[in-house]
């Protein structure tokens, strides 16, 4: 059961188009694991048509029919939405069984795991457009906490398996979550079961301890 | 309009039409001018199973002008706009067969179309951060596999629930909901154009979701 979800802003933000690659990646794959925010995303959606319906038009070019009418030719329609390529459900390697690889994530390059602490990896996800996107994978063993940090941007966190408690709730599968410079935490995985997450870096992380403080600017977060 | 007429049956009850005073939110010519609801799904229909050219010119009629409009309003050049309007028409053209009037109303369909243009546009030329585009043909799958009974609205309870907000809420409300999401414009430059306080920006917004989402839920069973 999904406890904790993207707030109205980011939703709206998203429906609008106006969020960047890296965040609009994580609400993507909130959304299909989630049908309440769909839902939440669709009204929006209803939303912006209905302001395009109202909105003020403006004059198209004399000869935009007959131009448009070129291109339709020039290509032929597009029967059904296009199905998922084949092979292009890569997940990373030794990605734990019966956790599904997210569709959103589907074009992006995964790199192997790297070590950056005991019982802790992480990889960096690349978008073939973006390469500069700070998208993280994180893979926390159970029983093991993060070092205590704070943001110095807000960092969106998508659980994709286990769960974690840092103090203020726990979070679980498909669990979301938005933190940013408010939020002083220390994510504790629960014990049982490692802790899968991918999160979006919009700045740098600010460790309290200088270890981890060091080993988070290797890593670039 | 004679092929309106034509290629739609009757007119039946303009349902929206009737629960909406769009004087609000409209600047736009006479309502009684416009195609309904069921004459837009109609005339897609006639687009997507018979490459109805006449019926593509109403379609094309109404919501090129409207798409333009929306682009300019949120900061595309008009020689840009005008090719991207007539770009989401000839995706409107080819399409055609994958709209699913279960899921949205034609001008919510269309405004998500020239919305995920836009944002490819931005991300071809490498302007901004490069927005994400948001999966909707990816989560028509995921809905097809079943949402939860309490989670869906009719697409006509969806669409005349945002109407009847846009036409409640207060027009002070609107104005900042419609720049900020569907024009895009930062939060800071909605409160210097405004002369109002930045955190009068992000209040008016959540007012406005809020009474949109309460006007929702109340369809919700």
């Amino acid at each position: 059961m999904i406890q904790h979800h993207p707030d109205d802003e980011l939703l709206l933000a998203h429906a609008g188009g106006h969020l960047g690659r890296g965040p609009g990646l994580l609400v993507d794959v909130h959304l299909e694991g989630c049908a309440h925010c769909r839902a939440r995303l669709h009204d929006f959606e209803a939303l912006g048509g209905a302001l395009l319906e109202a909105g003020e038009p403006a004059l198209m070019a004399p000869d935009a029919l007959a131009r448009t009418l070129a291109r339709i030719d020039d290509a032929p329609p597009i029967a059904r939405a296009a199905p998922q390529e084949p092979g292009a459900a890569v997940a990373p390697i030794d990605w734990p069984a019966g956790v599904p690889w997210p569709r959103a994530l589907q074009r992006c390059e995964v790199p192997r795991w790297r070590w950056m602490g005991p019982g802790m990896r992480w990889c960096r996800l690349t978008l073939p457009e973006q390469p500069a996107e700070r998208l993280y994978l994180l893979r926390i063993g159970p029983g093991r906490s993060l070092a205590r940090h704070t943001h110095s941007a807000t960092e969106l966190t998508q659980i994709l398996c286990g769960a974690f408690d840092d103090g203020r709730a726990v979070f679980g599968p498909g669990d979301f979550d938005s933190a940013d410079d408010q939020v002083h935490h220390q994510p504790a995985v629960l014990p049982g079961h490692e802790c899968i997450c991918l999160a979006s870096v919009g700045g740098p992380m600010r460790f309290d301890g200088r270890i981890a403080a060091f080993v988070g600017s290797l890593i670039g977060m | 309009m004679d092929i309106a007429r034509r290629l739609v049956p009757a007119r039946q009850a303009p349902e929206w039409r009737r629960l909406t005073s769009l004087s609000v939110v409209t600047r736009s010519p006479d309502p009684a001018q416009m195609p309904t609801s069921d004459e837009l799904t109609n005339l897609l229909r006639a687009v997507a199973s018979a490459a109805d050219r006449p019926a593509f010119a109403v379609l094309f009629k109404h919501f090129a002008p409207r798409v333009k409009g929306y682009l300019v309003r949120s900061g595309t050049p008009a020689e840009l706009a005008e090719e991207l309007a007539q770009e989401t028409l000839a995706c409107v053209w080819r399409k055609a067969a994958s709209f699913d009037p279960a899921r949205a109303q034609v001008s919510t369909w269309v405004f998500t179309i020239a919305r995920n243009l836009c944002i490819d546009n931005h991300r071809r030329h490498g302007d901004g951060a490069g927005q994400a585009d948001v999966g909707i043909d990816e989560l028509a799958d995921a809905e097809a596999a079943g949402d939860a009974p309490d989670e869906c609205l009719s697409t006509s309870q969806r669409e005349q629930g945002v109407r009847q907000a846009l036409a409640r809420l207060p027009e002070e409300q609107v104005a900042v909901l419609r720049r900020s999401f569907y024009e895009g414009q930062p939060h800071a430059r909605i409160a210097d154009e405004l002369g109002i306080p930045l955190g009068t920006v992000k209040s008016r917004i959540r007012l406005a979701v809020g009474q949109l989402r309460r006007l929702l839920d109340e369809f919700r069973p």
